[in-house]
């Protein structure tokens, strides 16, 4: 009788950790941190409790997310081992955490941090639940464009935590992020096209065709590195994340033309779209890191 | 503003307007290959010229930014000549 009692309580605080989606949190998280050592120089309880208010909003946001989307996560293969429609879960345990700990972030962030950080987390949350999970995901190919926003409010949250309010700098940080999305998503969207078919999420690759969705990619990625140098101009940061920035798009860029000239060619670019996704994580990633450390050199 | 950054701020402004164009054109071909209805179309427009609206305010906000950066760089310039007098 002990035995699986064991073996069951791991299984339910890794279910429950699956919830919260922490391989993507931890992106989320770096684009939240990084702001702040933009912004100004945070003290260690500022960082502490903004890294956990934003880890339990995000992770709320994708347990009612879960909730929300269980009639087609058994149909992906994406998505199928997911705690709900494995069944090591009800429902209802998974709505009542993912509001639970959402409402937990939104006190700690209002208590530690400030109002307008706690406001901004929870815009965030609200935004990608209901605008683009309710809303957007199954009805439209840009989804992902405009649901983006979700995914873009951790730099305006850090932001807010040092400075206390929201500037062009910090909205900078959200259009990066928000004009990233496209092409980083879309290269996943074109390798899961059964999927999402099978699932009837309507992404752009299924509805718009891979040559309209691999041109739309290469556009976003040009106006994602025009708009990653801007800052540059007004004075927020210098010559090394201008270098950063170049190089790390270059490399993005190269990518997405790749894919383009092969699918031009009727050659196969699964590998190359492959290499992008991943890529434009490390790019995303590396890109912040490059603006917080420009600021401190 | 500097000398080195001016044609930096209207080669990736040039850059967004056109990437955002293209964008446009591309999401009007999508949706008519789409064969989707009228009202949908309609929509769709929406979700595409939302983002663009919102992008010309940042560029508009960013160019006097700039302006303002040029001006507080070039008063700090003026002030490092006399310093030392």
């Amino acid at each position: 009788m002990t035995a699986p009692a064991v073996a069951r309580e791991p299984s339910l605080a890794r279910d429950l950790i699956a919830l919260t989606k922490p391989r993507i949190i931890s992106l989320l998280l770096l684009t939240t941190l990084a702001p702040m050592f933009v912004a100004g120089t945070p003290s260690w309880s500022v960082i502490l409790w903004t890294g956990i208010g934003g880890y339990l909003m995000a992770g709320g946001a994708n347990a009612v997310n879960m909730y929300l989307d269980q009639d087609i996560d058994h149909k992906m293969a994406r998505t199928k081992l997911r705690p709900i429609p494995s069944g090591r879960l009800s429902a209802r345990a998974v709505i009542a955490f993912g509001i639970a700990i959402a409402t937990a972030a939104t006190w700690l962030l209002g208590h530690f941090v400030n109002v307008l950080t706690a406001a901004l987390a929870l815009a965030g949350f609200y935004f990608y639940v209901f605008v683009y999970t309710r809303w957007l995901k199954r009805t439209t190919p840009q989804n992902i464009v405009l649901g983006g926003a979700a995914g873009a409010f951790p730099p305006l949250v850090g932001w807010a935590a040092v400075t206390g309010r929201v500037d062009l700098a910090s909205i900078y940080l959200f259009l990066i992020i928000f004009y990233w999305t496209p092409p980083h998503f879309w290269a996943l969207a074109l390798l899961k096209q059964h999927d999402y078919g099978k699932a009837g999420v309507p992404m752009a690759p299924n509805i718009w065709g891979e040559h309209e969705t691999i041109d739309q990619m290469l556009w976003y990625t040009v106006l994602l590195i025009a708009l990653s140098v801007l800052p540059v101009t007004f004075g927020v940061f210098g010559l090394p994340y201008l270098l950063a920035a170049l190089v790390l798009g270059g490399i993005l860029l190269r990518g997405v033309w790749r894919i383009r000239v092969l699918a031009a060619r009727g050659e196969s670019w699964i590998p190359v779209a492959w290499k992008v996704y991943k890529y434009s994580l490390l790019y995303l990633a590396l890109l912040f890191v490059a603006m917080a450390v420009d600021r401190h050199l | 503003m500097s000398v080195a950054l001016t044609p930096l701020l209207w080669l990736a402004l040039a850059l967004v307007v056109v990437s955002q164009i293209k964008i446009l054109q591309s999401t009007v071909r999508a949706m008519r290959g789409a064969d989707a209805a009228s009202a949908r179309r309609s929509i769709e427009w929406a979700y595409a010229i939302v983002p663009a609206v919102a992008l010309v305010i940042a560029l508009a906000a960013t160019v006097q930014a700039a302006r303002q950066h040029g001006v507080r760089q070039e008063m700090e310039a003026r002030a490092n000549q006399v310093a030392p007098q």
